[in-house]
């Protein structure tokens, strides 16, 4: 089966990697991925409610884990891009910051993809940040087909 | 950008302030004081008919203009935005001290004593207007979101848990900051170093990442979620590992500031043993001025103590910054960044601290409170310090002293008795120390006793200016404390995980149990 147009949320994890390679390999040549990457909120809360400091000194922490968020999507997007270009993909991508699952359901209804695809949720043992894209109402609320890969270690298992 | 928003929120905050005020004057809020009361006398009555009119008036005339001005972009427009906030948190302090922690107190002597403790669960818990306005916090950010409106305001906790540090410094005597100062800087010297030490050591056997060891152990060891903030850059901590870290220090923090309480008031500890142990064994500094309030909820003794540890914790920060980037440069080599000594010192100092100094330098030179003055109460039997020539004793009240007399051995108390009996009053602070004791000894007769309390009473003042320190200091942290629960998101706590979790828990651990009996075996109960 080969799809034109599809919609890969990825955000760089092992289970996301799956997805990209999956996207490639599923997506006939001259199609389009385009690429969604969300930064998830809890991102803004990361100062807590450090009260001693300096605004100089928060300013600077903000600026500095914005960079680094920054400096790992741009490598991200860049590994896909490429890959797309060899395959002779059209790559586009789109950096939103917020809750995972809404976003994805909001920028799914802005173009006309045939397929979305996600990684699937870490497998219990592994270690990672917690934000998840996956529920239950996000595959209630979809219109359009999901394809959810499953884990690499998961996939070796078998 | 406007910051300001044309919103009616502001105008609502102010009439729902008056309401409350108007409610109390007009007596219509009467039977739910009364019920709240329990059958004492309810405390906040005063409160009650001042801070909602004044803030109500503010709150009501800023929210017209904010709802129905027309707003330009520029400083006052920005500044002008976190009124509504911090409007927001005022409102949610006033009911949560006013209302809903006394309702919650109602219920739990409901509930009866717990076992043979002789304390309500509440007392046990530490379930006072601070832990719940904290929850408060906690559940408005994490469940309902914060209104656009007030996020900019939200910020404003900071101002005022800083304001508050620096007004703070208005109540300590001189005795009492040498003595405490030295307390903290042996405790917080020997745990902060050790902790920052034990989180490299055991991160090394572990082997994690440089960063991830230097931003850990200065989250674990100084000063919680700010520590972290300040080092993360310096040893280029990767954005997962400041989730890591982070969230681990805010769950640690968060636990603590519930727990410690609650151990604190089953070990019957005093205000200062209990403010050096959350100041030293409490991760986090938020939760160190939490667990303080929440432990003394209408008094500031273990506050001003554990604000001791919290300002030693933010001085020594700046040097575990350079350390620790010394140390990462070191580990790392050319990937390093280089670090810039002045530049670290200049812009990691906390400001706020020289505000507290300067509050009790000034409070020395006896501008606020005669010089004498021990938490706001001096001695003054001179009518410009403050004493009544009708409180001087009557003929037959001194002939009654003079009538026992001969009861009273101590010299000193006889000297006292002599002087207060030649006089009509207590001449000295050394005769008034005497009659107290005379007083506590029971050795006259009762009405000979009642005597000498008028005596003293006369000759000893609250300094009005102290006094209302104190009422804002707890409005400040209040205030502050409600707010920053609005900045603790259940999203970052859940980021608590991997080897941080692991090494954190028992650095943390090992940390508040050695500070607990340190304090148990050497600190005194007063300083």
């Amino acid at each position: 089966m080969l799809v034109e147009h599809i919609l890969l949320a990825s955000h760089g994890t092992e289970g996301a990697i799956a997805a990209e390679r999956m996207a490639m390999s599923i997506c006939c040549k001259g199609g389009k991925i385009h690429h969604l990457i969300v930064v998830p909120e809890f991102w803004q809360g990361m100062t807590g409610d450090d009260w001693l400091n300096n605004g100089s000194t928060r300013d600077i922490f903000r600026r500095y884990l914005e960079n680094e968020l920054g400096r790992e999507v741009d490598e991200h997007c860049e590994r896909i891009n490429k890959k797309a270009s060899i395959d002779s993909l059209i790559y586009s991508n789109e950096i939103v910051l917020g809750e995972p699952e809404n976003l994805l359901l909001n920028t799914s209804e802005k173009q006309s993809f045939d397929l979305i695809i996600i990684g699937s949720p870490r497998p219990k043992h592994k270690k990672g940040l917690r934000s998840r894209m996956l529920t239950e109402d996000l595959v209630r609320s979809l219109t359009i087909p999901l394809l959810i890969v499953p884990y690499p270690q998961q996939t070796h298992d078998r | 950008m406007v910051y300001t928003k044309n919103n009616p929120a502001l105008f609502i905050i102010g009439l729902m302030m008056l309401a409350i005020w108007y409610f109390t004057e007009s007596g219509l809020l009467a039977p739910v004081i009364e019920h709240l009361a329990a059958g004492k006398s309810y405390r906040y009555t005063s409160e009650l008919m001042t801070i909602p009119f004044y803030f109500g008036l503010i709150a009501t005339l800023f929210g017209l203009w904010q709802w129905l001005g027309t707003h330009k972009e520029g400083n006052w427009d920005y500044y002008a935005s976190t009124i509504a906030g911090g409007m927001f948190i005022l409102l949610i302090t006033m009911l949560v001290r006013w209302f809903i922690a006394p309702e919650i107190a109602v219920i739990s002597i409901g509930f009866g004593e717990i076992g043979n403790t002789g304390k309500y669960i509440h007392e046990l818990l530490g379930l006072n207007y601070v832990v719940t306005g904290i929850v408060t916090g906690l559940i408005i950010v994490n469940i309902f979101q914060i209104p656009v409106w007030a996020k900019n305001g939200v910020r404003l906790s900071r101002l005022g848990l800083k304001t508050g540090v620096i007004l703070l410094g208005a109540l300590y005597s001189a005795a009492e900051l040498k003595n405490l100062g030295g307390l903290s800087i042996i405790m917080i010297g020997f745990f902060v170093l050790g902790s920052v030490w034990m989180v490299l050591w055991m991160g090394a056997r572990r082997n994690i990442s440089n960063s991830m060891g230097g931003v850990l152990s200065a989250g674990m060891g100084v000063c919680g979620v700010s520590a972290t903030v300040a080092v993360a850059p310096v040893v280029q901590a990767k954005p997962v590992e400041i989730a890591y870290t982070i969230g681990t220090i805010l769950l640690w923090g968060v636990g603590c500031m519930f727990l410690f309480p609650i151990i604190g008031n089953l070990l019957n500890m005093s205000h200062v043993q209990f403010g050096a142990w959350a100041g030293t064994g409490i991760l986090n500094s938020a939760q160190v001025a939490g667990a303080a309030l929440a432990f003394q909820p209408d008094g500031i003794e273990t506050l001003m103590v554990a604000e001791i540890f919290n300002i030693t914790r933010v001085l020594i920060l700046p040097i575990i910054v350079l350390w620790l980037a010394m140390w990462y440069v070191k580990r790392e080599g050319d990937n390093a960044v280089q670090v810039n000594v002045g530049r670290v010192v200049i812009e990691k100092f906390p400001v706020f601290v020289l505000g507290f100094i300067l509050m009790f330098v000034l409070s020395t030179t006896g501008i606020f409170a005669p010089a004498n003055h021990y938490q706001g109460k001096y001695f003054g039997n001179t009518a410009e310090q403050g004493f009544k020539q009708e409180n001087r004793l009557k003929p037959n009240q001194t002939a009654l002293l003079q009538s026992e007399a001969s009861q009273v051995q101590r010299a000193d108390y006889n000297a006292a008795l002599q002087h207060l009996i030649e006089n009509g009053k207590i001449m000295s602070i050394d005769d008034d120390t005497a009659v107290r004791g005379l007083i506590n000894a029971k050795i006259m007769t009762q009405d000979a006793n009642e005597i000498l309390k008028q005596a003293h009473a006369a000759v000893r003042h609250t300094a009005q200016k102290i006094e209302a320190f104190r009422q804002w200091i707890t409005w400040l942290f209040a205030f502050g404390l409600v707010g920053l629960g609005m900045q603790i998101t259940i999203g970052s706590m859940k980021q608590a995980g991997g080897q941080p979790a692991v090494i954190g828990g028992i650095v943390g651990f090992i940390k508040a149990a050695l500070s607990l009996v340190v304090v148990m075996m050497l600190v005194s109960e007063t300083v």
